[in-house]
């Protein structure tokens, strides 16, 4: 049972780290690039090396002058100078690949989102949702820009370095060739702790997030209530949360680079100590004499034998951290994009072509809870003629929202929805925008002027189009006494405006478009009488030969509609409209 | 500088911690230069040494073993020691900012948008640890490094110490302050663009039923591909700096390195400097430049840092729109409400109220009715001060409310406003928000005068049921019977309800207001409403037109 949960956890995690490079082969050139470039800056580090040992040779053994070195001296200098620009080239290289990668991988994540249902976000947190997108997909770039790079040249340098030495110095050479595969084995064992408590780290910084973008919307109830302080503590608390759990990754994480740093040490340390004895003559290994060149080139090259498997160790936690967050995007999204097919076109709403009146037939509608405990909607089941206005009355929580939701393919749901020849789930998501008007029950606004948002409703609208749909919303009458009128920007979620305000904005949004079903919810409610009657008289106007479905509690929105439904035990049934002109 | 400077007293408060980190850092650097230039210095004699005459092995050969050994442990601990302390930071850096918030909501929403909040606490936050770790304890390492090896140099060797002063400040202070400033722009940038992509992002969140019954999803997307871009240029700029920098550290490491091999073998030829010296002080002053490659590789994300530091100040230093009096005087007893003669508007064009006078007795319930956006929510928000009058007084039991400390008043007055939000959190935990030390019977009494009892009744974990994020799985009417319940649960003896039934349909909502006198308790009441109000649910229901008040007579 449990190798099996292990095995299936093996298999995940293969089938994220194929995934990750699958990224990498997005940008094939720039990857190989960032790739080649310390390789090529490796062998040119040889050479050098080798040059540095010789003059040093000449000069204290050979007792040679300067000006006779100074070919050699003149060719160090070269290469230093080549391979500072291999460094700019490749690392300029690895970044722009990473920063392409992160734009291809947040476009497919954000596509993804606005493209599933909006029951798939409301069930998660958009702190969560955000952080994923903005934070998460950043932590993408070390493992791209640095990991990937040093990786292969951990896996290629120190060998390549050893073998260099071996005709040099065998001994020294074998030393580095034992030693340096040692180190990524070590590293491993290390690598594997880092992962897991790097991962506990991605979840408590998306909580963090989330925790904070609650509180900060409600700072202003904490505030009367006099819980701000005792909120504060709280944010300190998640915030030392973070920080034992960060601290647990980077304790197993700095272990790693504490065996890279014993082994390159030991290295240096180890060639010194022989190198010196056997000039000493206290360690004979060897048939020939050993000169100084050789000595100093065995000391040189020591360091940098385990330098790229200390870069490795460097970024290695860019690893950790970028399958950790891979891990919890394949939680949150369930499924990681797939990001080397074409993508979807974006859907065009076809702004023309007057939609008529749709019938809506609706049989066997059965919508559960979120949890899906109880049902909202039972087998509900009625018929509206096209042309048609219909109320729905019911108690708060009844599921009125939920109908209309249903309808307009808002909501995942059981049985059948015809909207006239037409099933609800057949039709192209264009073709039903354009015929299905659909105003929720907490309409928001975003960042711009009302205007803009107006527009919203139809993008290619004239000024004078939304200025129309303005007034008939009862939006001029709050938004002509504003300095600037309808270009007035408001804040995001509509700060600055009233709830009722906000609302009349997006009910605007409906009168620019042409839909043969209107699906309104709740469209007056926090409005006062005078208004109330007036945006009814807009609705039932520009209603005139269209079906349209309202859910109200208002009894005078009802009063104003052909026939009236109430949600009863999950079923839509009709009011005798007689009953009904009583009531109102 | 100057706003990073702002938050010194933040890193002497942790002042041991990071003190002992600058400590472990110079240790680590002068042990991995000494190893390589013991090693070279031991090496080169040893071969100028004929076999068979008396070398001191013993010496050379501990220091060697010695320096790696303390090298390891000094640079793991350096490291922990470090990350542990600047983490420590971010905790008090988050409450501190949180706390400096409080006072200053609520904000001006159409400047500090929610999504730039949230980035400014966490990502703006999280930037300023790289100010310790990343550039002052390796420029103060670099700084002891780097002047123990000149003086080292300069002993040694004439001319070195110039050289080497030169390359290795250049490399660890110059090139630094040069990149700082050059990523100064591309990393202010990167922070808006990042926030403008949170923003995107909430926006297709929070909106996301809207964008798609509108068709707008690819209008959406478009948005965020232009945020995204920008992002990625930005950041692409950044890092060009950052890889600029360590290929001249690079650079400048060997143009270091060649001045002194040129100055030394002079010495060396003229016999002023041994050979196994020459070798010592070459490989130490290599191994030295390690220091200036870490400090260059964080030059980049110390402009962001800058950046983040000035914002985080920007938005704690906004003045908060109402202070407290400095001696505020004690809110006497009583539950009594006056305006006398108030004015109030945002916009001089669009003035709210206008010499406003309401008498509210102790325990009365009124009624304030009247248009949407007529300025109800208003008076309800000044009598929380929420804002401050521009003219007249507003009085709760006969004090003005200006001369009273904020808490007093918040604990003496409640407000249900309609903008308040159900917490990430349980059932509980919502309610207690009202009062935190209120026991399970009190909260069912609040939930059954909210009617909101049977519900939660329902409910398979009762008062503890979780409730996502904006309470999403609660209907609007849920959510707002919630609120109101935590309301009705405070202690505050004066109750301000803004539009309490909003979502609720007419039979709860009638039923709600027929209970108002019980569930109030005799409270004073003040009651913004659209919903119709029979016969003695109210004292008096006065109507708000035109910034004026005028009792109605329905």
């Amino acid at each position: 049972m449990e190798t099996a949960a292990a095995k299936g956890s093996g298999d995940r995690d293969r089938a994220q780290a194929r995934w990750m490079m699958g990224l990498w082969r997005l940008v094939r050139v720039l990857a190989a690039v960032s790739v080649a470039a310390p390789l090529i800056s490796g062998a040119l580090l040889v050479v050098q090396a080798y040059l540095l040992a010789h003059v040093l040779h000449g000069a204290i053994v050979g007792g040679e002058a300067r000006d006779a070195l100074l070919p050699s001296i003149l060719a160090i200098a070269g290469l230093i100078g080549a391979r500072s620009l291999l460094a700019f080239a490749g690392e300029r290289a690895g970044v722009r690949a990473a920063e392409a990668v992160k734009s291809k991988l947040r476009k497919a994540l954000f596509g993804r989102l606005v493209g599933e249902d909006p029951t798939w976000t409301a069930s998660r947190s958009s702190g969560a949702l955000a952080n994923m997108i903005v934070d998460q997909v950043e932590a993408l770039e070390g493992f791209f820009a640095r990991y990937m790079p040093a990786l292969v040249a951990a896996a290629i340098l120190p060998l390549a370095f050893a073998i260099t030495v071996l005709p040099v110095e065998p001994v020294v050479g074998l030393l580095f060739l034992v030693t340096a595969p040692l180190i990524p084995v070590f590293m491993a064992l290390v690598g594997w702790g880092a992962e897991a408590a790097s991962r506990n780290h991605v979840q408590a910084m998306a909580r963090l997030s989330g925790l904070f973008a609650d509180r900060l919307r409600g700072i202003v109830t904490l505030k009367l209530f006099g819980r701000a302080e005792a909120e504060a503590a709280r944010v300190e608390a998640a915030s030392d949360e973070l920080r034992r759990r960060t601290l647990g990754v980077l304790k197993v994480a700095f272990l790693s680079s504490a065996v890279l740093e014993f082994f390159a040490a030991l290295g240096v340390a180890g060639v010194a100590l022989y190198v010196g004895l056997t000039y000493l003559g206290l360690i004979d290994f060897r048939s020939t004499a050993l000169t100084l060149q050789a000595g100093l080139f065995c000391l040189l090259m020591a360091p940098e034998v385990y330098s790229p498997l200390r870069q490795l160790a460097v970024h290695y936690h860019d690893r950790a951290a970028a399958k950790a967050a891979i891990a919890e995007m394949a939680v949150l999204f369930e499924t990681l994009p797939d990001l080397t097919t074409l993508e979807a076109p974006a859907v065009a709403v076809p702004s023309g072509g007057a939609a008529a009146a749709m019938p809506l037939t609706v049989n066997d509608l059965t919508v559960k809870t979120p949890d899906g405990r109880s049902l909202v909607l039972d087998e509900a089941g009625f018929t509206i003629a096209p042309g048609e206005h219909v109320a729905i009355l019911g108690e708060s929580g009844i599921g009125k929202s939920t109908l209309l939701e249903a309808i307009a393919r808002l909501r995942t749901c059981d049985g059948d929805i015809k909207l006239g020849a037409w099933d609800l789930r057949d039709l192209d998501e264009s073709d039903l925008r354009s015929r299905v008007a659909f105003l929720g029950q907490r309409p928001r606004l975003f960042q711009g002027s009302i205007a803009d948002n107006i527009r919203l409703g139809r993008r290619d609208a004239s000024d004078d189009e939304v200025r129309a749909a303005a007034e008939k919303a009862q939006v001029s009458v709050f938004a002509n006494v504003l300095e600037h009128g309808l270009e007035t920007v408001i804040g995001d979620g509509g700060v600055g405006l009233s709830g009722g305000e906000a609302h009349r904005v997006a009910l605007a949004r409906i009168f620019l478009r042409d839909p043969g079903l209107l699906l309104l919810d709740e469209p007056t409610a926090h409005l006062d009488a005078t208004t109330e009657a007036r945006v009814i008289t807009a609705i039932r106007e520009f209603a005139a030969g269209r079906t349209l479905i309202v859910a109200t509690h208002s009894l005078k929105v009802a009063s104003a509609m052909d026939r009236v439904f109430r949600i009863v035990h999950g079923k839509v049934v009709p009011v005798r409209s007689t009953a009904r002109k009583d009531a109102a | 500088m100057k706003a990073l400077l702002s938050f010194a007293p933040f890193f002497v408060r942790r002042g041991g911690a990071f003190l002992m980190a600058l400590g472990l850092a110079v240790v680590t650097l002068a042990a991995g230069a000494g190893l390589l230039g013991v090693s070279g210095w031991f090496l080169t004699g040893a071969a100028l040494t004929s076999a068979g005459v008396a070398f001191n092995l013993f010496g050379p050969s501990a220091l060697v073993r010695g320096l790696s050994f303390v090298r390891i442990v000094s640079r793991y601990g350096e490291k922990l020691v470090g990350h542990d302390a600047t983490l420590r930071l971010l905790a008090d850096l988050r409450g501190w900012q949180f706390r400096r918030l409080i006072p200053r909501v609520p904000l001006d929403g159409r400047t500090w948008r929610r999504g730039d909040l949230v980035s400014r606490l966490t990502a703006d936050i999280d930037a300023l640890d790289t100010v310790f770790l990343s550039a002052l304890g390796p420029i103060a390492t670099a700084l002891a490094v780097g002047a123990a090896m000149i003086v080292v140099l300069a002993w040694c060797l004439p001319g070195a110490g110039l050289v080497y002063g030169l390359g290795f400040f250049g490399a660890a202070l110059g090139l630094p302050a040069v990149l700082i400033v050059a990523a100064r722009t591309p990393g202010e940038t990167a922070m808006a663009a990042s926030a403008d992509l949170r923003m995107a992002v909430l926006d297709g969140i929070e909106g996301h039923t809207d964008l798609r019954a509108l068709g707008a999803t690819g209008w959406a997307r478009e948005g965020f591909t232009a945020a995204s871009a920008r992002l990625q240029r930005a950041r692409t700029r950044q890092a060009t700096i950052g890889a600029l920098g360590n290929a001249l550290v690079q650079a400048l490491a060997g143009v270091t390195l060649v001045g002194l091999l040129w100055i030394g073998l002079e010495a060396h030829h003229a016999g002023s400097l041994d050979g196994p010296v020459l070798v010592g002080l070459l490989l130490a002053s290599l191994g030295s430049f390690e220091i200036a490659l870490s400090i260059v590789r964080s030059a980049g994300r110390l402009g962001a840092a800058q950046a983040a530091a000035r914002r985080v100040k920007a938005l704690s230093a906004t003045a908060p729109a109402v202070q407290d009096v400095a001696n505020p005087l004690p809110l006497p007893c009583g539950n009594s409400v006056s305006f006398e003669n108030v004015c109030f508007g945002y916009d001089p064009r669009r003035p709210v109220l206008e010499d406003l006078s309401l008498h509210v007795a102790s325990g009365e319930r009124i009624a304030l009715i009247g248009s949407s956006g007529s300025g109800k929510s208003t008076i309800l928000s000044l009598l929380l001060r929420l804002a401050d009058t521009k003219a007249g007084t507003v009085r709760v039991a006969g004090e003005n409310i200006a001369d009273v400390a904020q808490d007093e008043l918040h604990r003496r007055v409640a407000l249900l406003s309609q903008d308040t939000p159900v917490f990430l959190g349980t059932i509980r935990d919502n309610l207690l928000i009202g009062k935190p030390d209120a026991d399970t019977p009190e909260c069912w009494r609040a939930l059954t005068a909210a009617r909101l009892d049977a519900f939660v009744r329902g409910l398979p974990e009762g008062l503890d049921t979780w409730l996502g994020e904006a309470g999403r799985t609660l209907s609007a009417g849920q959510a707002r019977r919630l609120c109101l319940a935590r309301v009705l649960l405070s202690s505050a003896s004066v109750i301000a309800l803004d539009e309490p039934t909003s979502g609720l349909d007419p039979e709860t909502e009638r039923d709600f207001m027929s209970d108002l006198s019980v569930a109030t308790g005799g409270r004073t009441v003040l009651l913004a409403t659209h919903a119709g109000l029979a016969p003695g649910m109210v004292d008096r229901v006065y109507r708000l037109e035109a910034g004026r008040l005028a009792l109605s007579e329905s």
